[in-house]
């Protein structure tokens, strides 16, 4: 019979368990996940081993070139004939692979950061701001920023016809007014005509000392815009016109887009970040937009509304925070995604300008010389663009379990 | 439903203009002057307004304020944009100004290309990934789950560019088993009918043909598959287990119901709905996203056809190529949307 001492028990207190915050939770759990620990551990080498090279590896591109070594496969032992080691092998200008590709990881790291960044900043805002004004009424101050903006935008094509500008502080003025007196005549017919024939008047009269045809298009424009203004436009009207907007940006391909962007800005690293970016913002603006939408009713945000607190410190102090998890998600996959992009960018010549080391780059180099069978060449590059996106998506799948509140118990 | 249908399109509609907009503006920004760029660096002056003029390069981009203070409402409108509208609506793209042959030839003669190698990526997607997305929900949380998530993951995480030069190494430089580019071999003629011509050599019974087709197109479209087939197989297995989890399902098998009548009957069918948009969207952005995967087997597609329009400021192929894919990619979404409407009456009466 086994006989238990009570020394041997170790009691558990229910009532004072350990404090756990949702993050430490979080945590806990990414650690837990094979898959998470294995894109956690790429993610660290490839960001530290591209940093390190880049601040204590020295290498410069420009002066790389030794034509004795080209073309050679790789080598781990040095022979007479090759004093060097080689891991990774060299290209048809005698450059070590393995060098370019870990100094290459910088440059492709950071592209993916910078873009990512854009997108996340321009795409959060909005998405923030349409889904927040959505659905909580807007103050009489943004009221008037809004129809102050409108008017003004609706203006400048009015001033530019006539090519009045101060027609822009007569649309802007009209916006304002549109806005402050909400109440004048509400709901009827008349409020219409009353702003339609203010913005008429407001184009015509001063398009009539252009000429007589200026003052007819203009009085036609600024009909409309007092129309407009005078309707009851509020956050819904802006989220719409938002959303609209990233539609339009998200029905074209993103390659296609970034390969224009680039070629209207001109082939480079840095154009190349703004590409991506650029096509990247309407994902995060929907993202954004949805999360704050499914958490705008909840009661601490009615209860923050309800104290009196200011709209920017509920999106600040009671928004933001409790959407985080989805965004940092959706962050972590759109660095693998942009670094896939940047890659592409520079296999088609329209990233980093060579002799630059960058992944893509160097795959596009090396393609115009696959027949002659140097497979190290195309092998490596693509091996660590492959690696280092399956990293990102690794951890963002691992994030994704991890911070996801229905596994919390 | 007709309501619905209706509440779409007019919802696409400002969409399309902005679209319109969008490709008149950027191509227009874009550096370089395409009359300068027809007739070489070399041009007098005369010559180049001359295009200029004949090309409608000399109007103004959307409206012509001088001519309206002149009391000409005509000439207000008759700008660069409005031609352009006014051409789309007659269904003319425009003349490419390197080869001066009507965009909308090349592109009934390019399009189809493109459409043949994103339909035989889709549907490898399919057959490959709904299985594995099947069983992986099955049997989750088995090693069998784990390496088929691991997999698809990779297969999202794959640089398709890499994928084909690497294919291209192994099966066309190595190995020698498959043609490295292009559609056909020369000297192979299959008669167009529809232009697809896997589907051309199989009507007119040219089995030489279709073979050659066949090795022509394998390796691209595999590497054009790997990306949506890591997207099927995950959005499969999330879903079918998100439906697993529903109570209709335990009351099946508490019915006695075997294991693989509960699985296709009642989980897949409920499942299909988010699998379903996937697919539509996947389509979508194959048949636009071929660019790098048409550049590497020298595809002649629309991809590689506007990319090389791009960097050779051939505005009207870009014009048209963008403007016909960006129709494209919102037709196949509309598409979805009604789909899924019909598949899931809630919908519909939102």
């Amino acid at each position: 019979m086994v006989k238990i001492t009570p020394e041997e028990i170790t009691v558990t207190d229910f009532a004072v368990r350990e404090h756990r915050s949702l993050w430490g939770d979080a945590w806990k759990r990414l650690l837990s996940s094979n898959t998470a620990r294995l894109g956690m551990f790429i993610v660290v080498l490839f960001v530290s081993s591209a940093t390190f090279s880049h601040y204590f590896w020295k290498y410069e591109p420009k002066k790389d070139l030794d034509y004795s070594l080209k073309l050679k496969a790789p080598i781990f032992i040095p022979t007479e004939e090759i004093p060097s080691v080689h891991p990774f092998g060299t290209d048809k200008l005698g450059r070590d692979i393995f060098r370019r590709v870990v100094h290459g990881g910088w440059n492709s790291l950071r592209v993916g950061i910078v873009a990512v960044g854009i997108s996340l900043f321009f795409g959060g805002t909005i998405g923030l701001l349409s889904g927040f004004y959505e659905t909580v009424t807007m103050t009489t101050t943004e009221r008037l920023v809004l129809f102050g903006t409108a008017g003004f935008l609706m203006g400048s094509l009015s001033a530019w016809i006539a090519d009045q500008y101060f027609q822009l502080i007569l649309y802007a003025g009209l916006g304002l007014a549109a806005g402050y007196y909400q109440d004048l005549f509400k709901g009827k017919f008349l409020r219409m005509v009353t702003f339609g024939i203010l913005g008429a008047l407001f184009s015509a009269v001063p398009g009539l000392f252009i000429s007589p045809t200026v003052a007819v298009i203009c009085g036609l424009w600024g009909l409309l815009s007092g129309v407009l203004l005078s309707r009851p436009l509020d956050g819904k009207f802006f989220s719409n016109v938002m959303m609209r907007l990233m539609d339009i940006v998200l029905s074209f391909p993103g390659y296609l887009l970034a390969i224009a962007i680039v070629a209207f800005l001109g082939p480079g690293l840095g154009k190349g970040m703004i590409a991506i970016g650029v096509v990247g913002i309407p994902i995060y603006a929907r993202l954004t937009r949805s999360v704050v939408l499914a958490i705008i009713h909840k009661e601490y945000i009615l209860a923050a509304q309800s104290v009196g607190e200011s709209h920017g410190r509920i999106i600040f102090r009671h928004i933001t925070p409790n959407i985080l998890s989805p965004i940092i998600v959706q962050t972590t996959m759109g660095l693998a995604s942009a670094i896939l992009s940047a890659a592409a960018l520079g296999f088609l010549g329209l990233g980093a300008i060579p002799p630059e080391p960058e992944w893509g780059a160097m795959l596009g180099e090396s393609y115009r010389y696959l027949t002659s069978g140097a497979w190290w060449a195309v092998m490596f590059p693509g091996l660590a663009i492959m690696l280092s996106v399956l990293g990102f998506n690794l951890l963002g799948d691992g994030l994704r379990d991890a911070l996801d509140p229905k596994l919390r118990t | 439903m007709i309501r619905y249908i209706f509440q779409r399109i007019l919802s696409v509609l400002p969409t399309l203009i902005g679209v319109t907009f969008v490709i008149f503006m950027f191509q227009r920004l874009i550096p370089g002057d395409p009359a300068i760029a027809m007739l070489g660096e070399h041009a007098t002056d005369e010559s180049i307004e001359r295009i200029r003029e004949q090309l409608g390069l000399n109007r103004p981009l959307f409206l012509d304020r001088e001519a309206l203070v002149d009391g000409d409402l005509q000439g207000f409108f008759d700008s660069q944009y409005m031609r352009y509208m006014a051409r789309l609506s007659r269904l003319d793209l425009g003349d490419s100004i390197h080869r001066r042959i009507p965009v909308m030839e090349t592109l009934k003669l390019r399009f189809p290309a493109t459409v043949e190698l994103s339909l035989l990526s889709m549907i490898i997607a399919v057959i490959i990934g709904i299985p594995v997305g099947i069983v992986s929900a099955s049997r989750r949380n088995t090693a069998i789950d784990s390496i088929s998530m691991v997999g698809s993951l990779i297969g999202v995480s794959m640089p398709i560019f890499w994928l084909g030069i690497m294919e291209i190494m192994l099966f066309a430089v190595i190995l020698q088993w498959l043609p490295a580019g292009a559609r056909l071999s020369t000297g192979i003629e299959i008669e167009s009918i529809t232009n697809l011509v896997l589907i051309d050599s199989l009507i007119t019974g040219n089995m030489e043909g279709f073979v050659d087709a066949i090795s022509h197109i394998a390796m691209p479209a595999v590497a054009l598959a790997t990306i949506p087939m890591g997207i099927i197989a995950r959005m499969t297995r999330s879903s079918m287990l998100d439906v697993l989890q529903e109570d209709y399902i335990r009351t099946a098998k508490a019915k006695g119901l075997g294991g693989r009548l509960v699985l296709f009957r009642h989980a897949l069918k409920n499942a299909a709905l988010p699998v379903v948009t996937i697919i539509g969207l996947q389509a979508g952005t194959l048949l636009a996203g071929a660019v790098l995967t048409e550049t590497i087997f020298s595809w002649p597609g629309i991809g590689r056809w506007i990319y090389d329009a791009i960097l050779g400021r051939d505005y009207p192929i870009v014009q048209g190529g963008t403007l016909l894919i960006a129709i494209v990619f919102l037709g196949v979404n509309f598409l979805v949307d009604i789909l899924y409407a019909l598949l899931d009456p809630r919908i519909r009466y939102k």
